[in-house]
C-alpha cells in the first residue's frame, strides 16, 4: 500500500468524525430547507424588484392588471387629476386612457415597465384564445445552418507564409467572431471549391425539409428555442444552461472549504509535525491528503451531471463523463488554490479573506465568458463554456478542450510542486509572510536539480498565461483601442515579474555570487527561458483565438528573433539594475522594464491602434 | 465598580481583534473583492444594454447586420424590413441568397411569407443563420422589432375576429430622454443590495474565525483563566465583526453616490445593513459555540446564508428588497420604521440567545 494512501485513509476518517449525529442532521435540515425554498422562489420568479414603483390611477380593473406585475405598487386615487404638477411619490398617475410621468429617471423606467407589464397582459389574455391563427399569427422559425469560418476561406496560408499576416490583421474584425466548435469541420474543407457550395446548397436548399427536420427532432428543456412569436424572438443567451452550470461550482466551494479548513489545522497547534517526523516524504502527506476531497468532488460532479442529462443513450453517458472531465481541471484548480491559501496563511480570518478572494476572481473566469458561449472564440478559454455547450446538446472536440483546460492543470500542478516544496517545519509553523514564503519556495525550485532562472520561467509560462487570459475577460468590454493599451501594460508587467524573480531571489538570499558577467548570464537564461516556453504554448493551445485581435497581442505573432531580444534586455534592465543597486530597488526597475517591453508591443500594434 | 468591568473587558478583547484585522493586509483583499464586484457588474451593465438595446452599440461602430430576403416581395414585413436599421437585399430563391451568404456576404436569410395580413393560416417567418456566430446575435437583436411590428400589423387585422377582445388602450407619456430601464433595475436591484450587504456577509464568516481559532488553538483556555468570563470574549469579537460592516457600506455608498447614482434615505439604509449585519453575526457566533470545528462551522453558515438570501426572493421588504426600496425611495416612511423595528426584535432575540448560550459556555464545556 503506498504511504500516500494511508494517509488519505486516516484523513477520512479524520473528518468523518468532525461529522456527529447532531452536525449531521442539522446540516441535513438546512439543505433540505435550501431546496424547498429555492423552489419556491423559482416559482415565485426570482424577483427582489416588488414595488419599486408606485402608481396611483382611478381605473380599478386597470389597477388589477397592473398589480400582477409584482414591480408596481397600485393605488386608487378618486381624483388622479389633483397629484398632476405636484412633487408626489408617484411615478406614474393614469388619467382616464392616458398615464403621465413625473420626469424623473425612475418614472421614465416605470412608464417602460408599464408598457411592458400591458404587453404581457395583452399575451395571456390572447392565448386564452384556441383560434392561434388569430390570436397568434406570426411565428419565427430560426435554421441554423453551417458555412465556413471567414478564417477557413484564408486557409492554412497563415502559418506556412508569415506575409500573409498582414491579410489576416485586416480581417480581424470578422475573425473575431469565429467559432471553435467548428475546428474539426475547418479541417476538413479548408478549400473550398465552388462545388462544394452547391452541394452544401443543395442539402440546406429546401426549407420545408429543413422545417421538418426541426419538428422531428426532440426538444429538450435544453434545446434553444427555433420556433417562438416575435415577442418570444430572442438572441442566444444560454441563461438556462449557465444555472445549471452553476450547480457545479456550488460543492467546491463547500469542499474547497473544508479542505482548506483541514490543512490548516495541520498548522495550527503543529499537529502536521507527527506526520512530518514520520519517513514519508512531503509528497505523500500532501497527495494523501488531497485526494480523499478531489474523489469526493469527482463523485458529486459525476452525480450532478447524471442529474441534469438523465442519460437514457450511450452518448448522453458520455457526455456526462465529458462533463466530469471538464470539471477535474477546475476542482483541481479550486483545490490547488485552498492548498496554497492553507499554507501561506497566517490565521483563519487571512484564510477566509483569501479564499473569498480567490474564488470570486476564479468565478469570474469561470463564469463570465460562459455567458458569451454562444457568440465568442474568446469564451472558450472557460471550461464553463464547454459545459454550457455539451448541456445544449454540442459536442466538444479535442482542441477546444486542450485550449481551455491545460492551463488550468498546468497551473494547478504547479502550484502543488511550489507548495509541497515548502512543505516543511520550517515554513509550516513559522509566521513568514507571502512574500517571503514565495521567495523560500522559490529558492526551493532554484536548489532543486535541474531548477535554473532557466526553467523557473518556463514553468512561469502557465501562470502567465492564464492571468493574461484573466486579464482579457476584464477588459473584454472596454472600448478597443484602451482596452488594448491596458492589456500590454499588464501583460507586460507580470511577464517581467515572472523572468526576474529568479534572479531576485538569487541576490537576495546570496544563493550565488553576482558579479556583472553573471547577472548578464542570468537575465539571458530567464528571458531565453521565458521565450521558449511562450512559444510552446502558443503552438498547443492559443490556435482557436489566435485570429482574434486579444489572442494576436498574447503570441505576437510569428516574429523569432525580436522577441527573443526583448525579453532577454528586459530582464537585464532588473537583472543587471539589481547587481547595481541592489534588491531594495527591485519594484522600480521592474516597472523600468516593463515600460520597455510596452512600448515595444505598442510599436508592434501600431497598426491595429491607429488604424 | 464592578459594574463597569465587563464593559471594559469585551473593549479589550475587541481592540485585540481589530488589531489583529489592521495588521493583517488581507483585509485589503476584501475590499478588493468589493471594488472587482463593482467593475465587474459595470462590464455586465454594459453587455446587457447592448444586449438589450442595440442602439447603444451605434457608438462602438457596429455595422447594421447584412440581411437576404426571398419571398413575397409585396409582403408589409419587406416593407417594414427594408425602413429597419437592417439592410436588406432582396434574392429570387434561396439558394441564389445562400451562396451569399456562404461568402459571408450576407449574414442571415429570411423567407418573406405570401399568406397575408387578412387570410385564415399561420404566417410562418423563416429565418436562416448560423446560430454560433456573433452575427446572428446582431441580427437577431435588430429583428426583434421588425418582428413585433409585423406582429401588430396582421393582429389590428385579425383579432376582431376573436369574440369578445378588446385591446387595451393606454397612452402611455413617452419619457424624456432615452433612459433605459435594465440600468436602472440593474443598478437598484441587483448592484446596490449586493454591494451593500457583501460585508455584512464577511463580517458573519469573520466572526466564526475569530471564534474557532481561539478554540483550535486552546488560547480560549488562557483567557478563561484571566477575569474574563466567555461572554465577554464572545461580546468582544460580535462587537468589531458587526462595526467594520456599516464602515464599508457608508465607503460604497458615498462612492456610488459621487459615481452619480441617487441613494435616498441614506440613514435608514445604514441602520439596516447594520441590523442585517449583527443578525449573521450573531449567526456565526452561535454556529461557532456550537460547532467549535472551522471548517464545519463555515460551511454550516454558508448553508444558511444562502437559505437566507433564497428567503428573500419570498416577501415584499426583504432585506436586499428593502434596500432597493429605501434607495429609490419607493417606501413610505411608517412601512419602513415597522420593518426596520421588526429586524431589530430579529437581532435582539438573536443576540439574546447567543448571549445565553455563551454564559452556559464554561472550560469543561470547550474541551
Amino acid at each position: 500500500m503506498p504511504a500516500w494512501s494511508i494517509i488519505s485513509k486516516w484523513e477520512l476518517k479524520r473528518s468523518l468524525t468532525k461529522f456527529d449525529r447532531k452536525t449531521v442532521s442539522l446540516l441535513l435540515l438546512a439543505l433540505v430547507l435550501i431546496f424547498v425554498v429555492t423552489y419556491a422562489a423559482s416559482m415565485a420568479g426570482f424577483g427582489l424588484n416588488q414595488k419599486i414603483y408606485s402608481v396611483a390611477s382611478s381605473q380599478p380593473e386597470l389597477n388589477d392588471i397592473i398589480s400582477n406585475d409584482p414591480r408596481f405598487n397600485v393605488e386608487y386615487a378618486n381624483e388622479p387629476w389633483k397629484l398632476l404638477g405636484q412633487d408626489t411619490k408617484y411615478d406614474i398617475i393614469i388619467i382616464n386612457d392616458r398615464a403621465y410621468l413625473s420626469g424623473t429617471e425612475k418614472s421614465a423606467a416605470a412608464g417602460k415597465a408599464l408598457e411592458n407589464a400591458l404587453i404581457n397582459y395583452r399575451e395571456t389574455i390572447l392565448s386564452s384564445y384556441k383560434s392561434i391563427p388569430d390570436s397568434h399569427p406570426v411565428w419565427v422559425i430560426v435554421h441554423d445552418i453551417d458555412r465556413p469560418e471567414s478564417f477557413e476561406l484564408l486557409g492554412d496560408v497563415r502559418s506556412m507564409d508569415t506575409d500573409t499576416r498582414q491579410d489576416t490583421e485586416a480581417q480581424q474584425d470578422t475573425e473575431a467572431q469565429q467559432d471553435t466548435e467548428n475546428d474539426i469541420e475547418a479541417g476538413k474543407d479548408s478549400d473550398v471549391s465552388p462545388e462544394d457550395v452547391s452541394e452544401k446548397d443543395e442539402h440546406f436548399v429546401h426549407p420545408s425539409e429543413r422545417f421538418e427536420m426541426d419538428q422531428q427532432a426532440t426538444i429538450t428543456l435544453f434545446q434553444t428555442q427555433t420556433i417562438s412569436t416575435p415577442s418570444h424572438f430572442s438572441p442566444p443567451i444560454p441563461f438556462m444552461a449557465i444555472l445549471y452550470s452553476f450547480l457545479f461550482i456550488f460543492p467546491i466551494y463547500i469542499i474547497a472549504q473544508l479542505y482548506s479548513s483541514s490543512m490548516m489545522e495541520e498548522r495550527t497547534n503543529r499537529k502536521c509535525q507527527l506526520l512530518l517526523a514520520a519517513p514519508l516524504r512531503s509528497i505523500d502527506i500532501v497527495l494523501g491528503k488531497t485526494a480523499p476531497y478531489i474523489i469526493t468532488l469527482m463523485l458529486l460532479v459525476i452525480i450532478i451531471s447524471t442529474f441534469i442529462q438523465q442519460p437514457s443513450t450511450i452518448r448522453e453517458v458520455t457526455t456526462v463523463f465529458s462533463m466530469a472531465l471538464i470539471m477535474l481541471p477546475v476542482i483541481l484548480l479550486f483545490m490547488a488554490l485552498s492548498f496554497i491559501a492553507a499554507i501561506f496563511s497566517r490565521s483563519f480570518k487571512e484564510l477566509t479573506f483569501s479564499m473569498v478572494f480567490l474564488s470570486v476572481i476564479v468565478s469570474g473566469y469561470l463564469f463570465f465568458p460562459a455567458m458569451f458561449a454562444n457568440i465568442h472564440a474568446v469564451s472558450a478559454i472557460s471550461p464553463m463554456t464547454l459545459i454550457v455547450n455539451l448541456v445544449e446538446g454540442n459536442q466538444i472536440d479535442v482542441n477546444t478542450y486542450l485550449f481551455s483546460t491545460v492551463p488550468f492543470y498546468l497551473v494547478s500542478l504547479s502550484l502543488y510542486g511550489l507548495g509541497t516544496s515548502i512543505f516543511n517545519e520550517e515554513n509550516l509553523f513559522s509566521q513568514k509572510n507571502l512574500i517571503s514564503k514565495s521567495l523560500d519556495s522559490i529558492e526551493k525550485f532554484l536548489e532543486f536539480p535541474g531548477g535554473s532562472v532557466f526553467t523557473l520561467s518556463l514553468v512561469s509560462i502557465p501562470f502567465i498565461y492564464m492571468l493574461q487570459l484573466m486579464f482579457i475577460i476584464i477588459l473584454f468590454n472596454l472600448p478597443l483601442p484602451y482596452s488594448i493599451l491596458i492589456m500590454i501594460f499588464l501583460s507586460a508587467f507580470v511577464e517581467e515579474l515572472a523572468k526576474s524573480i529568479g534572479i531576485l531571489t538569487i541576490i537576495k538570499k546570496k544563493l550565488e555570487h553576482i558579479n556583472l558577467k553573471k547577472a548578464t548570464l542570468l537575465s539571458i537564461l530567464a528571458g531565453t527561458g521565458f521565450f521558449v516556453g511562450e512559444k510552446l504554448i502558443s503552438v498547443i493551445t492559443l490556435t482557436p483565438i489566435e485570429s482574434s485581435l486579444f489572442g494576436f497581442v498574447m503570441s505576437m505573432g510569428p516574429l523569432l528573433l525580436l522577441p527573443l531580444m526583448l525579453h532577454v534586455s528586459a530582464t537585464a534592465i532588473v537583472g543587471i539594475g539589481l547587481y547595481y543597486l541592489g534588491h531594495r530597488y527591485y519594484l522600480v526597475l521592474l516597472l523600468a522594464a516593463t515600460f520597455v517591453h510596452s512600448f515595444y508591443n505598442i510599436y508592434l500594434l501600431r497598426g491595429i491602434l491607429v488604424g | 465598580m464592578d459594574k463597569l468591568w465587563p464593559g471594559r473587558k469585551v473593549l479589550a478583547i475587541s481592540k485585540k481583534e481589530s488589531k489583529g484585522l489592521l495588521s493583517e493586509k488581507t483585509f485589503l483583499l476584501t475590499v478588493f473583492i468589493q471594488l472587482f464586484i463593482a467593475t465587474f457588474s459595470v462590464f455586465l451593465i454594459f453587455g446587457l444594454t447592448t444586449f438589450y438595446d442595440p442602439g447603444a452599440l451605434q457608438d462602438f461602430e457596429m455595422q447594421s447586420p447584412q440581411v437576404g430576403v426571398f419571398g413575397n416581395e409585396e409582403s408589409e414585413f419587406y416593407d417594414i424590413l427594408v425602413n429597419s436599421d437592417i439592410e436588406v437585399t432582396y434574392y429570387e430563391d434561396f439558394s441564389e441568397a445562400y451562396i451569399d451568404f456562404y461568402t459571408r456576404e450576407i449574414d442571415a436569410i429570411i423567407e418573406i411569407p405570401y399568406e397575408q395580413a387578412d387570410g385564415e393560416d399561420l404566417i410562418d417567418i423563416n429565418v436562416y443563420m448560423s446560430r454560433s456566430e456573433l452575427s446572428a446575435t446582431l441580427v437577431s437583436i435588430n429583428l426583434k422589432e421588425p418582428l413585433e411590428q409585423f406582429e401588430e400589423v396582421v393582429r389590428e387585422v385579425r383579432t376582431q375576429r376573436l369574440p369578445g377582445y378588446a385591446p387595451l388602450d393606454l397612452d402611455i407619456e413617452s419619457p424624456k430622454d432615452g433612459t433605459t430601464i435594465i440600468n436602472l433595475e440593474f443598478i437598484y436591484v441587483a448592484l446596490l443590495p449586493l454591494l451593500l450587504l457583501t460585508p455584512a456577509f464577511i463580517s458573519g464568516g469573520l466572526v466564526i474565525d475569530f471564534i474557532t481559532e481561539e478554540f483550535e488553538k486552546k488560547t480560549v483556555g488562557l483567557l478563561l483563566v484571566s477575569p474574563v468570563s466567555l461572554l465577554d470574549i464572545i461580546s468582544g469579537k460580535v462587537l468589531v465583526a458587526v462595526f467594520i460592516v456599516p464602515i464599508q457600506s457608508l465607503a460604497w455608498m458615498i462612492l456610488l453616490v459621487l459615481n452619480g447614482i441617487e441613494i435616498n434615505n441614506f440613514l435608514s439604509i445604514l441602520v439596516l445593513v447594520s441590523l442585517i449585519a449583527t443578525i449573521l453575526v450573531t449567526i456565526g457566533g452561535s454556529i461557532s459555540l456550537l460547532v467549535k470545528e472551522r471548517g464545519i462551522a463555515q460551511m454550516f453558515y454558508s448553508f444558511i446564508l444562502i437559505l437566507m438570501v433564497m428567503i428573500s426572493y419570498l416577501y415584499v421588504n426583504s432585506p436586499l428588497n428593502m434596500i432597493t426600496r429605501l434607495a429609490l425611495d419607493s417606501i413610505p416612511l411608517i412601512e419602513s420604521i415597522y420593518w426596520l423595528l421588526l429586524y431589530t426584535l430579529i437581532a435582539i432575540v438573536l443576540l439574546l440567545l447567543l448571549i445565553n448560550s455563551s454564559r452556559k459556555g464554561d472550560i469543561a464545556d470547550i474541551y
